[in-house]
């Protein structure tokens, strides 16, 4: 997270926009900015041995590690365009492309605000959908004329999910919570599309570019250890 | 839209109500309208120092966190508290119960160099 910050900054101070792409290991649990620390069940992710993170962006929880996860940052237009609905879906062009190009049909999401403690409970506008169910999530941060979207796609389920993770107020409540969840969400693997890293990888990085007009560089992973 | 006759506007969309040396600062009609249902406000500290045109404090909408910047420079001294349980007043009255912060300005003179009421509507026009 500290690393997409880097990248806001960065191309804040004029650098060309950036795209991030990154696997979580061993998997986390990522907060919303301003999300209550209380709604987490810090033994249970002790429990998991997964850790706690808290993203720049807004929004709820969301569990990494069978996902991919996407920064992508990039100056913010004037007017109308740089509106946070306007940038959701400029940037959702970029990434409905990437998933078309594995098979998937993805569409913006329909709802209006968030419903309990987890991200992939709800949709929104700024987030993905087949048909009902909710394949990618994203939030942002804006700063500096400069904005940083976060996302996370499903790619493949875990053993648990998020609502292993949260609390709430009874058993009976988190049962409902998970039924509801997987009702809610989906993975690529459960839509029978290409799942692995590299492949989902590239077919973002196409896409983004495809609706940005920009050919990214790789460059080396900021989380690499030295050599 | 509303531009108020009565208020100085910077180009980061705060809006300032000028009382001697207090400032009563929010963010404008076009600028809650741009970020959509604002669902959390982050209240600057009272007796803060704050420079103009840094960010003093946050608001998110639509999952998107975005910085709101003192207009002028000064201190602190009175934040909306009322933000915390009904962040929705941004949204709904935005010159009025939507007000987040007030401050007591260093120099008085830096509200000179906002905009007026004229001139922020032609900015907002041009975008």
């Amino acid at each position: 997270m500290a690393a997409d910050l880097a990248l806001l900054d960065e191309v804040a101070g004029g650098a060309a926009p950036a795209l991030r792409l990154y696997q979580w290991l061993p998997p986390a649990l990522s907060l919303g900015r301003f999300q209550p620390l209380d709604d987490v069940d810090t033994q249970a992710c002790a429990r998991r041995g997964v850790e706690i993170v808290r993203r720049p962006t807004g929004g709820r929880a969301l569990l990494h590690g069978g996902d991919l996860t996407y920064a992508v940052a990039l100056p913010r237009p004037t007017g109308p365009n740089g509106s946070i609905e306007s940038m959701y879906h400029w940037l959702a062009r970029g990434l409905v492309a990437g998933l078309a190009s594995l098979g998937v049909d993805a569409a913006t999401g329909r709802g209006a605000r968030a419903a309990g403690p987890a991200c992939f409970s709800a949709q929104q506008g700024a987030d993905l959908r087949v048909g009902e169910r909710k394949l990618c999530g994203s939030a942002q941060v804006h700063r500096n004329g400069t904005v940083l979207q976060h996302g996370s796609v499903r790619c493949r389920p875990l053993e648990f999910d998020e609502t292993a993770l949260l609390r709430f107020t009874s058993e009976t409540a988190r049962a409902t919570a998970a039924g509801a969840l997987a009702r809610s969400a989906v993975t690529l693997e459960e839509l029978g599309a290409a799942s692995d890293f590299p492949t989902v990888a590239r077919a973002l990085v196409t896409g983004f570019e495809d609706a940005l007009g920009v050919e990214f560089t790789p460059s080396r992973s900021r989380t690499a250890p030295p050599t | 839209m509303e531009f108020p006759d009565h208020l100085r506007y910077s180009r980061e969309h705060e809006w300032l109500s000028l009382d001697g040396s207090r400032a009563r600062v929010g963010i404008t009609d076009y600028a809650q309208d741009a970020l959509g249902d604002v669902v959390f406000v982050q209240l600057p500290e009272v007796g803060a120092a704050v420079a103009a045109a840094v960010s003093c404090a946050e608001v998110e909408s639509t999952k998107s966190v975005s910085d709101i910047y003192a207009p002028v420079g000064g201190t602190i001294v009175e934040v909306n508290e009322s933000l915390n349980d009904a962040p929705e007043q941004l949204n709904q009255d935005p010159y009025g119960a939507g007000w987040i912060f007030v401050l007591e300005v260093a120099d008085p003179s830096e509200a000179d160099a906002l905009l007026d009421a004229a001139a922020y509507r032609q900015l907002v026009e041009e975008q």
